[in-house]
């Protein structure tokens, strides 16, 4: 059962990060090309892409605590 | 940029720096060993009476909510007089408070409903970042041993954060919850709030149920995952590289600035939800 707790901590956390790498990248993608567009707006851009970037990795820490939860509470 | 620092905060931060110098001489002199234990563990508490899930208190929590809010208030009785030239504090709740309050008012198309709403997103907001800023200083904290038995550690391991627990996240998701459907039906009234939930078309009733329920999971499981992660990803990193100087870095990273972005993004949705029911 030890073994079985390893191999889904490692599963879930491993799984669920794919989503939120994919998401942030995408955002720094578009955030950057407007930037380079309007080169006046970066401050206020930056602080958005911020923003969008907390949301986006919401479902990272869902994983993330399910991991938690599996390893050491269980 | 120049830090203009009167006498009393000179005293008042070296008091502080002694006091931490004179802890690490202590931890260094007498051979304290670095052990892991406890980590995703909190102290629960066994109630006399009652039985079932209703009977177990988490006392850290408790203890940790009135400290929180005895910081709120003694912050909001330091400006005595108002001036019209701010001061250091006031123009820092005044900087803060704005911002808020534009925020609400690009959301809110209704007049008076923007005073209620701003009361109850300024209020999230201090509360979600004073008690995220606390768990980024080292202080009292305590350990659950096997057994019943609690152990009190000082000064090494950081405050007990009220967010990390579940409980705290989900009242605070579900009193926005609750009070986004009383504003609702305090607007349309009851008939017409019924008639929204089979608005596109009658069979779309379940889907909009889960959806009214998704909401308030995900507000709560965010804030959750960052505070409590957060902390036990930097105990664990910390203990893996125990003899070089890395913790200071990352308790920085996790607790300050993810915990600042996370009460801004907390009060942020919480404006949205209430602002769309009430369209």
């Amino acid at each position: 059962m030890l073994m079985g707790k390893f191999i889904g901590a490692g599963l879930a956390m491993g799984i669920g990060a794919i989503g939120a790498g994919i998401g942030e990248g995408r955002i720094g993608a578009s955030a950057m090309e407007a930037m380079a567009r309007q080169p006046e707006m970066i401050g206020t851009l930056t602080t958005r892409m911020i923003l969008a970037d907390a949301i986006a990795e919401t479902t990272g820490i869902y994983s993330l605590v399910i991991a938690f939860m599996i390893l050491l509470v269980v | 940029m120049k830090l203009n620092l009167t006498r009393s905060d000179k005293v008042f931060l070296g008091v502080i720096f002694g006091g931490y110098l004179a802890v690490i001489i202590y931890i260094v002199a007498t051979g304290y060993k670095f052990q892991l234990e406890g980590v995703g563990q909190r102290w629960i508490y066994q109630l006399p009476f009652g039985d079932g899930p209703l009977s177990r208190v988490n006392p850290m929590t408790i203890i940790m909510t009135w400290v929180v809010m005895a910081i709120i208030i003694f912050m909001a009785t330091r400006v005595k007089v108002f001036k019209i030239i701010p001061g250091k504090k006031q123009s820092l709740l005044e900087v803060l408070l704005d911002y808020i309050l534009d925020l609400v008012k690009g959301s809110v198309t209704r007049k008076e409903f923007v005073r209620p709403i701003f009361d109850i997103a300024a209020s999230l907001f201090l509360f979600v970042i004073v008690s995220n800023f606390i768990a980024s200083f080292p202080g009292i904290n305590t350990i659950p041993l096997e057994g019943g038995g609690v152990k009190l550690t000082i000064l090494s391991d950081s405050w007990y954060a009220p967010t990390s627990d579940l409980n705290m996240n989900l009242m605070l998701a579900f009193f926005v919850f609750v009070m986004s459907h009383v504003y609702a039906i305090k607007v349309k009234g009851w008939k017409k709030w019924g008639k929204s939930f089979f608005e596109p078309i009658w069979w779309m009733f379940p889907i909009n149920v889960i959806g009214e329920i998704a909401k308030p999971v995900s507000h709560a499981l965010r804030l959750f995952g960052n505070i409590m992660g957060g902390a036990i990803l930097i105990v664990i990193l910390g203990y893996l590289v125990k003899y070089f100087v890395l913790p200071a870095a990352l308790w920085g990273i996790f607790g300050l600035f993810f915990g600042a972005i996370q009460a801004l993004i907390f009060t942020i949705l919480a404006i949205a939800y209430i602002s769309s029911l009430i369209e």
